[in-house]
């Protein structure tokens, strides 16, 4: 249940559920990626403090009131988006791709911030507005989301484009879009394919795709990940080879194995119960989301606790999907258990504004 | 403001529209958690086996050859380990810059250049090694330990070289190892239920079988089983660590019957004539001595040579390569004698008493086409006896003259002629036995009277072997006993057999050897010259291979002008008499005398052999 604890003259904000399921899958994370490092304890480490920091800024996330996200998410919004235009400019390339700005201390993906952002500025811009959503707005709303897609898709980074794309639409689907629009531009999304592939999709993008589609049609090697993902979490079996013993991860067979492919990791050492173990926690993050959600005190909060847990389970979808050989290779971190600062901290934060979002109540309640 | 209303409405849209999207992910989940299922619990074993697979890597361990020994334990081929500078050519980026450096350091030769050069691009294209400096001194390994980090792709192992102890004695006999094709390879692993080609190598040649002689008839047995060491290995290929070796089964030791002592005096009374000498143990039916010469090292070719070195090999006129022994054909010329008087005894042609005048020549009936003996004048009156002793041509003419050709031809296929005798020789011809068919489907002409006559004296189309030659005079000393031949005493194949000769008794052969013995010891014999070489009591029959046909001495004389031209000197001896233990047949290219160029080497290897 939300607490609101009483302190003397002020108050904390926490949801012990939220907080402990994601500290526990934090912390099974860490212990997860020293496996997958091979042992590193400084990945580990560094992992570590991210994880204290993130669970810090969690809590103190969740302590202002819901109104205060409101006012200055228009703010927050243009602060993300400087963010990535600061990117293009001053971010750091690494093979071949623009989406980190150095701090010193601390490399940002900034594309992690944005894509909490976004979704809070729509919940902010949306939530007055009569059902269904006018096309006026609809087109307004549509238009930043394609806008900000193109800011993520052009650094490139097509995954995260893509959850940002789909948090916008969440928003949007759920304050209400009219189902008229929905099918309608279903119908043109559909007849305009042709078109995305041959002008937006970079060669091995869509040479993904197409090895995804047809494995054995593969002259780039490109399914060498799928393949060897596949193998360690098959060989993996009902119990797993046991802690550090998985072959796959340890003898570098599998690719990315700190980052995307952290779950072939998992189901290689831990094997079949461990992978059910795993995501039941993220099941149970979700379904304490969904409560909250249908508890929360405004159609604001609905809307942010809503399209944050989305994103939340978008991202979990395609990494899953990645691994197991269902979707193409996008590159995408597991969220709370994959190596990397920004994705980490941006879920945390997503989180502490949901706490927030679920333990404000106003007194007065019409 | 929205009002109460429209607010209960939203709100329940927006718990609607919310539990579509999480439906839709619970089904993508619960589809997520089923492929997973699907791989860990439905395919675990293929993808367990994968796993395996990536992991583990099996690399082949080499096994050592067998030892080659001669029949008194004496040492002929053997496995010497030196010290080797060994490179991995695909790890070098340019061979030139290599050599360059590596030069400063260690001494290279212009042959070792070549040879490295040249074997370079194959072996970087297979990734195997490239032993490029053999048998290092203390002072070179010292010298490049000390600089090895400059050359990351070489380094210094203790590799095996096959060494043949007498490399020129025994090139055809023992015969060379080298290296493999794809396909050889393949074959050889496969008979060992092998499929890797990676291999740790105890050789500097790396792989290698036999290819000629003994090397190559056992080399099954000589090779060895290889070992196995199996090694876990991460995504780039690199070793980690050992997790199981199978040891190699080396190779069996070869016992054979070769005779060094006896080879060598071979080998030096050829005296680098082109020719060769064959002698075989007669109750066993063992090849005690094996030469064809002129020789080549069998080391140069075992342990690499430069293509400069062996194209000069193959362009030698005198054809080193080629094993006289087993697959030169020469014309037995008179040394098929014995067999004609043997058949003229048997089909009760004539007896030891016929006689009959010899002119010097004979004229055959049919077309008064005269054949001539090797003496003008003739022999006189002749008797088999005589006729061995002292070759009369005339007599074996007539005797000839007077039979069946497929009777005859029956009767020399006893003596080995026209097939192969021996079992464990390197693709041995089988010479030329003609019949009255081959000749039809040969040349296209048929069988004339003729052409019995001139197989009566050995020469025409039969053509045999040096090592059929050593047989046929092993059977003559051995009573028609007659055993397929080998290198080693022991072979499950032998079988000794009386040849299937009636008619032919103890006393037959006694009077036979009798007159062999004659063709030395008499005072008209015409190896009487080898009378004061011998210690022991030899019989023996010389044959000269007419090559070109002359009608007089003064002709003769023209065309022996050219050595080429020259006829061919044969004697098949066995010895000590009357009970024979060696068997002998020496053949010398235009050495133009049987009993006095040819009998001297047949009687040195016999003294030696009986010496001991």
């Amino acid at each position: 249940m939300k607490k609101k604890l009483e302190f003397k003259n002020f108050s904390i904000y926490f949801d012990q559920y939220l907080f402990i399921s994601i500290a526990l899958l934090s912390v099974l994370g860490l212990f997860f990626l020293y496996s997958a490092s091979q042992g590193d304890s400084n990945t580990v480490i560094k992992q570590s403090i991210f994880v204290g920091f993130g669970l810090l800024l969690m809590f103190i996330l969740s302590q202002p009131d819901p109104d205060f996200y409101k006012i200055f998410s228009s703010l927050f919004l243009f602060i993300a988006i400087v963010l990535m235009f600061a990117t293009m400019i001053f971010g750091r390339e690494i093979n071949g791709a623009k989406r980190w700005l150095d701090f010193g201390f601390f490399t940002l993906q900034t594309s992690e911030i944005i894509k909490i952002a976004l979704p809070i500025f729509l919940a902010s811009y949306l939530y007055n507005k009569p059902l269904p959503i006018s096309l006026k707005h609809t087109f307004i709303t549509l238009t930043l989301i394609c806008f900000i897609f193109y800011l993520v898709y052009s650094q490139p980074d097509l995954g995260t484009g893509l959850v940002v794309f789909m948090a916008g639409v969440y928003i949007l689907f759920l304050a209400g879009l009219s189902w008229k629009f929905i099918f309608t531009s279903f119908g043109l999304i559909i007849l305009s394919m042709p078109f995305l592939w041959s002008n937006f999709l970079e060669p091995f993008q869509r040479q993904r795709i197409l090895t995804f589609i047809n494995p054995s049609n593969d002259p780039y090697g490109s399914s060498w990940n799928i393949t060897q993902s596949k193998i360690a979490i098959g060989s993996g079996g009902m119990n797993g080879k046991g802690y550090l013993d998985g072959s796959q991860a340890n003898l570098n067979f599998l690719p990315e194995a700190e980052t995307d492919f952290i779950f072939a990791v998992i189901a290689e050492e831990f094997g079949f119960i461990g992978i059910c173990i795993l995501l039941s926690f993220f099941f149970f993050i979700l379904l304490r989301c969904i409560y909250l959600a249908f508890n929360a005190r405004d159609r604001f909060c609905r809307l942010t606790i809503g399209g944050l847990s989305l994103v939340f389970a978008s991202t979990l979808f395609i990494n899953i999907g990645m691994v197991v050989g269902i979707m193409p290779v996008v590159g995408m971190p597991m969220p709370f258990i994959s190596k990397g600062g920004s994705s980490l901290l941006s879920f945390y934060m997503a989180f502490g504004i949901i706490i927030s979002m679920a333990t404000h109540k106003k007194l007065m309640q019409k | 403001m929205i009002d109460i209303d429209e607010r209960y409405v939203e709100k329940k849209s927006f718990f609607n529209r919310l539990l579509v999207v999480y439906i839709f992910f619970g089904i993508a989940f619960s589809f997520f958690l089923h492929k997973t299922y699907s791989l860990q619990i439905s395919e675990y074993t293929n993808y367990e086996s994968a796993s395996i697979k990536n992991k583990t890597k099996e690399v082949l361990v080499q096994p050592v050859r067998g030892v080659i020994y001669d029949r008194n334990g004496n040492i002929i081929v053997k496995n010497v380990p030196t010290y080797d500078l060994i490179l991995k050519p695909s790890k070098v980026i340019s061979i030139e810059n290599f050599l360059n450096n590596i030069s400063e350091i260690i001494d290279f030769n212009e042959s070792e250049f070549d040879y490295i050069k040249e074997n370079f691009a194959a072996k970087a294209s297979l990734n195997r090694e490239l032993v490029i400096k053999k048998d290092l001194s203390m002072e070179e390994i010292a010298k490049f330990e000390v600089r090895s980090f400059r050359f990351p792709s070489a380094f210094i192992d203790v590799r095996y070289s096959r060494i043949n102890n007498y490399p020129h004695l025994f090139s055809h006999a023992v015969g060379y190892v080298s290296g493999v094709n794809n396909e050889e390879i393949e074959e050889i692993l496969r008979n060992q239920d092998l499929a890797q080609i990676e291999t740790i190598f105890k050789y500097s040649n790396g792989f290698q079988m036999g290819k000629t002689g003994l090397e190559n008839t056992y080399d099954d047995s000589l090779r060895g089983k290889f070992g196995k060491k199996v090694y876990q290995v991460d995504a780039r290929g690199r070793l980690l660590k050992e997790e199981e070796y199978i040891k190699p089964i080396n190779g069996e030791d070869l016992f054979t019957s070769l005779d060094i002592g006896a080879q060598k005096i071979a080998y030096n009374q050829m005296n680098n004539r082109r020719g060769a000498v064959v002698a075989i143990e007669i109750d066993t039916g063992a090849i005690v001595s094996y030469v064809s010469t002129p020789s080549f090292s069998t080391n140069a070719i075992s342990n690499g040579i430069s293509s400069k070195e062996f194209n000069s090999l193959i362009k030698d006129i005198n054809k080193p390569f080629f094993d006289r022994a087993s697959q030169g054909r020469y014309s037995p010329a008179s040394t098929i004698k014995p067999a004609i008087g043997l058949f003229g005894i048997e089909k009760n042609i004539i007896d030891w008493n016929f006689s009959m005048k010899d002119p010097g020549f004979f004229v055959l009936p049919e077309d008064q086409r005269v054949y001539r003996g090797w003496r003008e004048g003739g022999h006189g009156n002749v008797n088999l006896n005589k006729a061995i002793i002292v070759s009369s041509n005339t007599f074996f003419f007539s005797l000839a003259y007077k039979s069946d050709i497929n009777e005859l031809i029956n009767h020399l296929s006893n003596f080995g002629f026209g097939k192969n005798v021996c079992i464990d020789c390197f693709n041995p011809d089988n010479g030329l036995l003609p019949t009255p068919e081959w000749k039809m489907n040969n040349l296209n002409f048929g069988w004339f009277k003729g052409d019995t006559v001139n197989l009566g004296v050995g020469q025409g189309y039969l053509s045999a072997t040096p090592l059929q030659l050593a047989y046929y005079s092993m059977i003559l000393a051995n009573y028609g006993i007659s055993q397929n031949l080998s290198f080693v005493h022991e072979n499950k194949e032998k079988k000794k057999h009386k040849i299937n000769i009636e008619n032919i008794n103890d006393q037959d052969w006694n009077k036979l050897h009798a007159s062999m013995i004659g063709v030395i010891d008499s005072p008209i014999g015409t190896a009487k010259r080898l009378q004061k070489l011998k210690k022991f009591k030899v019989a023996a029959k010389s044959g000269t291979v007419e090559l070109v046909s002359t009608d007089t001495k003064e002709d003769y004389k023209i065309i022996r002008e050219n050595e080429g031209n020259r006829d061919h000197a044969i004697i098949i001896a066995f010895g000590p008499m009357p009970n024979p233990k060696y068997a002998v047949s020496v053949v010398i290219e235009n050495g133009e005398s049987g009993g006095s160029v040819a009998g001297p080497v047949a009687i040195a290897v016999l003294n030696d052999l009986l010496e001991k």
